[in-house]
């Protein structure tokens, strides 16, 4: 299935999902992962912040679905993937919700990557010179359940842009999180833009 | 919960202080008022208060309830030098304080020290049986240390002695939704649309449980709900609308063959649709063709 996969995310979709996580600390959020199949693996090019409120209910993830695939199909990209951030810093399971969207993703592109936030590896960000992504990655093994891959994924999880640690952390500092608008913040008013698509600009 | 015009009030104060405009005290005030945790921008305005004599001075007998407040922002903040120090002032001014001791037992919560926490509540609680403050807070100990069953549990106690306590309702929904316990989410918006008949959230909530639930008799339910959703906010609740979009789509999907209530099912599907459409041209006109194209999916899946 997954198992042997490699993965690179582009800095864009993947601060994005930091900054999301940041943005609403005191609960769990989630967002999903666009991209497509290349030569070498999967390739992650964007990504679409989802929620920050009542993950585990299906109207509002339905709908977010729907909408993705509509317009990302058109640019011929597809959902590739699941990130999930819990809602308190130590904990490092993945729970059923985030792995039933992850099985639902799965069906449709087998490769899927699942992404976990990793708190401790964020907080040591302003320490290191790590140029890994601050996630976990899991995937579907042979017997269909989620397997993390090894505790140091960076060989199949990678950042395409080596420096896209020193921007993210640079975002931090600026509080960019402020700026990040998810689809719930879209249902709650359709005039907040989902795809911040003037986010970077 | 909070209404528009305070969250608009909130948004525009937050930015008033922000930019050097004044108005901390009446934020401060703002958010204790709506029992809002903004702890970070409590605790930067709150400690430059608090560390200016001058204005401390000028709070007179506030100034304690503002320890409280700034106290508790900065053990949400982990920085619990300053809860300590705070903690310490209101010591000196009110000995044997049991809402004091409070904040002692909060500040050893903050610090990772479950076990003389929960001692620590439970002294207090002796004295003060139906505190509902330090009821909570062994929820949130408990929820903390990543004891959900524990919490459910706790949470139920709280419950049974304060059923009127419709945040609490709504917190044991949450934790329910979170752990996939749909069934007990929905006998908790079951309580809250009993004593709360009129406000939409409970209805939407509601809704979105029963169609996350599944099952014909559940969407028909949904739908329901979702209609009294819009019913109560004036047609302008987009969660509302989609969701009776969905639950037309799934509903047709699951009685294929069925002729029942077909024709009720499609105009209440092309009513939403029409109006989300509406919304989406004034408000979102980038988003109009996505949308358009969602729409129509879930209209050939039905």
């Amino acid at each position: 299935m997954g198992g042997e996969s490699r993965y690179e995310i582009h800095q864009s979709a993947y601060i994005k999902l930091v900054l999301h996580a940041l943005k609403h600390r005191t609960s769990a959020v989630n967002a999903v992962l666009l991209g497509r199949s290349a030569a070498a693996g999967v390739e992650i090019v964007d990504s679409v912040p989802l929620f920050h409120s009542q993950i585990g209910l299906l109207p509002p993830l339905e709908i977010a679905l729907i909408m993705i695939e509509e317009y990302y199909g058109e640019k011929g990209l597809s959902i590739v993937g699941y990130f999930h951030a819990n809602e308190r810093y130590d904990d490092f399971e993945l729970g059923g919700v985030a792995k039933n969207i992850g099985d639902h993703i799965t069906r449709y592109f087998p490769q899927a990557a699942l992404l976990l936030l990793d708190n401790k590896k964020l907080e040591s960000l302003q320490k290191g010179k790590d140029r890994s992504p601050v996630v976990q990655l899991y995937n579907k093994d042979a017997s269909s359940s989620w397997k993390l891959v090894g505790s140091d994924a960076s060989s199949q999880l990678a950042l395409k842009e080596p420096s896209a640690n020193v921007v993210l952390l640079d975002y931090i500092s600026s509080e960019k999180w402020k700026d990040i608008e998810d689809f719930d913040d879209h249902l709650d008013d359709i005039s907040k833009d989902w795809l911040n698509s003037k986010l970077f600009n | 919960m909070v209404s528009k015009t305070e969250e608009d009030q909130l948004i525009r104060l937050e930015n008033q202080v922000e930019n050097g405009g004044g108005g901390a005290w009446e934020y401060l005030c703002l958010v204790r008022k709506l029992k809002l945790r903004r702890s970070d921008k409590v605790f930067k305005y709150g400690s430059a208060i608090l560390s200016d004599h001058k204005k401390r001075s000028a709070l007179g007998p506030e100034e304690w309830t503002l320890y409280e407040q700034v106290a508790i922002a900065a053990m949400d903040c982990q920085r619990l030098d300053v809860a300590k120090e705070y903690i310490k002032v209101l010591q000196g001014k009110f000995h044997d304080s049991k809402r004091v001791g409070r904040l002692e037992a909060m500040l050893l919560e903050a610090k990772g020290l479950w076990a003389e926490a929960e001692k620590a509540y439970s002294s207090l609680l002796e004295e003060s049986q139906f505190d509902q403050v330090i009821h909570k807070r062994r929820v949130a100990m408990a929820k903390a240390q990543g004891n959900l069953s524990g919490a459910i549990e706790w949470l139920n106690k709280y419950l049974e002695i304060f059923m009127a306590d419709h945040d609490a309702w709504r917190e044991l929904a949450e934790i329910y939704v979170s752990l996939q316990m749909y069934k007990q989410a929905a006998f908790c918006y079951e309580e809250l649309l009993l004593s709360h008949p009129t406000i939409p959230l409970y209805h939407l909530s509601y809704a979105d449980v029963l169609y996350t639930l599944g099952g014909v008799e559940n969407l028909h339910a949904a739908k329901k709900y979702y209609a009294a959703t819009i019913d109560l906010t004036g047609g302008k609740n987009t969660r509302a609308l989609f969701g009776i979009c969905l639950c037309a789509s799934a509903i047709a999907q699951l009685t294929r063959g069925r002729n029942k209530d077909d024709k009720e099912n499609s105009e209440l599907h092309s009513l939403s649709a029409a109006a989300l459409e509406k919304a989406y041209k004034q408000e979102s006109p980038t988003k109009v063709s996505v949308l358009s194209s969602a729409l129509r999916s879930l209209k050939v899946s039905s």
